[in-house]
């Protein structure tokens, strides 16, 4: 499945969830990151998340798409960080 | 699904925050460790211990290139999936002539009736191989005959010879004409095309070999011989054909790749950075693309198909389930 999984933690947590997250992966801005990514390594990744955060104060949202077929992406202005596999 | 990352920059790999962090002279970026099926090194990279560590957990191989596009040597993690029953029965087959001649007269027929799937495709295009393809059928009925493996090797070789001189009857551009295969170096832009997307098509089958319980080093058509792996150079002539030739097909027919994408070097012709770029782009996108598996009623990506097909064969080895191969059906 394909995701895009914004968060805003806060600063006491948020660099514990910004290396957690660039396992699993792709970050392309502050705070957000996309990739494919199978079932079971998205389990890893939520409870990974979950254990660190504050359910009081930290926020996590996760879109979840079973292909990327129906969506665009459209970048304007600068693209900080490309998906490109061939580096 | 996990993706291969190729690496052209010069720069350093190395281990941060338990992922991995690609070191260029003007960028940096981080690659999710979970996603990283295997790693292929073209451009001049250092790495460390505590790097190889974590790769090492993680069970990713890393692929080397020299400077020319040749294959190195693999980075091969000390193998996680130990089975000394399949090495047992693996060496058993090589050994005996008996056990090894059916599954190496399957390996060849199924790489001729792949090598007819992609001849009969243009034929239908109207290009101009029926010859080649009633040759080619003619030869291939004599396979089954074949005695011993250097008599199956030589036709297969004389098939083949059939097969890239019929490139010339696909390929509509006077630029690259096959008038002779020639390895080590290639000598022209068509051989070093089929150079160059044969040798990722071995290393992508070693990097599913890993993912088995099957020992690269012990073949089944080519030789063990006391250097290189064997047996990925068998898996790899049946998708040879269907992935690395279609490939060369399109790049040249739809003039993504030119003469501009080749340089000669002082014995042979290479391509350039760019035109590598170029065909690794068409391979990934090959690989990661999906057919309708005709037997699991599934879609399956190529690069999954490689593994089914070492699967086949392991079960072959194991449990002596007749190992046939996968024929294209277009």
């Amino acid at each position: 499945m394909f995701v895009i999984l914004v968060y805003d933690f806060g600063e006491r947590r948020v660099a514990k969830a910004l290396k957690i997250c660039r396992k699993y992966l792709t970050w392309i801005q502050n705070s957000v990151f996309e990739g494919d990514i199978t079932e079971g390594k998205f389990k890893m990744l939520t409870l990974e998340l979950e254990r660190v955060m504050d359910k009081d104060n930290d926020s996590l949202i996760i879109f979840q798409f079973r292909s990327k077929r129906y969506s665009d992406r459209l970048v304007i202005g600068l693209e900080k960080n490309s998906l490109n596999h061939i580096i | 699904m996990k993706k291969d990352i190729f690496i052209f920059k010069d720069g350093e790999l190395k281990r941060k925050d338990n992922t991995i962090l690609f070191l260029g002279e003007e960028q940096q970026k981080y690659l999710p460790i979970e996603q990283v099926d295997a790693i292929w090194v073209f451009g001049e990279v250092t790495l460390n211990k505590r790097f190889l560590e974590i790769i090492s957990t993680k069970e990713i191989c890393i692929h080397f290139f020299n400077h020319y596009g040749y294959y190195l040597g693999t980075y091969y993690p000390r193998e996680h999936l130990n089975s000394g029953l399949v090495i047992l029965k693996q060496v058993n087959l090589y050994s005996q002539d008996s056990m090894r001649m059916p599954v190496a007269k399957e390996i060849i027929k199924t790489a001729v009736k792949n090598i007819l799937i992609v001849l009969k495709y243009y034929r239908s295009r109207s290009k101009l191989v029926s010859s080649g393809i009633e040759t080619i059928e003619s030869m291939a009925t004599q396979i089954e005959k074949c005695q011993d493996i250097n008599e199956l090797m030589a036709y297969e070789g004389n098939i083949r010879g059939v097969y890239y001189q019929n490139f010339n009857d696909i390929i509509d551009n006077d630029n690259f004409q096959f008038i002779k295969r020639s390895k080590r170096p290639p000598l022209d832009g068509i051989n070093a095309l089929i150079s160059f997307g044969n040798s990722l098509m071995y290393t992508s089958v070693l990097s599913e070999i890993y993912k088995t319980h099957l020992d690269p080093r012990i073949g089944i058509l080519h030789a063990t011989n006391g250097r290189k792996f064997s047996l990925n150079l068998d898996i790899a002539e049946v998708f040879k054909p269907i992935v690395v030739d279609r490939i060369i097909f399109n790049l040249i027919n739809r003039k993504v790749i030119t003469e501009k994408d080749f340089k000669k070097q002082t014995h042979g012709t290479m391509l350039t950075e760019k035109g590598k770029k170029k065909f690794l782009k068409e391979y990934t996108d090959k690989m990661m693309s999906t057919i309708k598996h005709p037997r699991l009623n599934q879609y399956v990506t190529y690069k999954r198909l490689i593994r089914l097909e070492l699967y086949k064969i392991q079960r072959h080895i194991v449990e002596g389930d007749n190992y046939k191969g996968f024929v294209a059906r277009w």
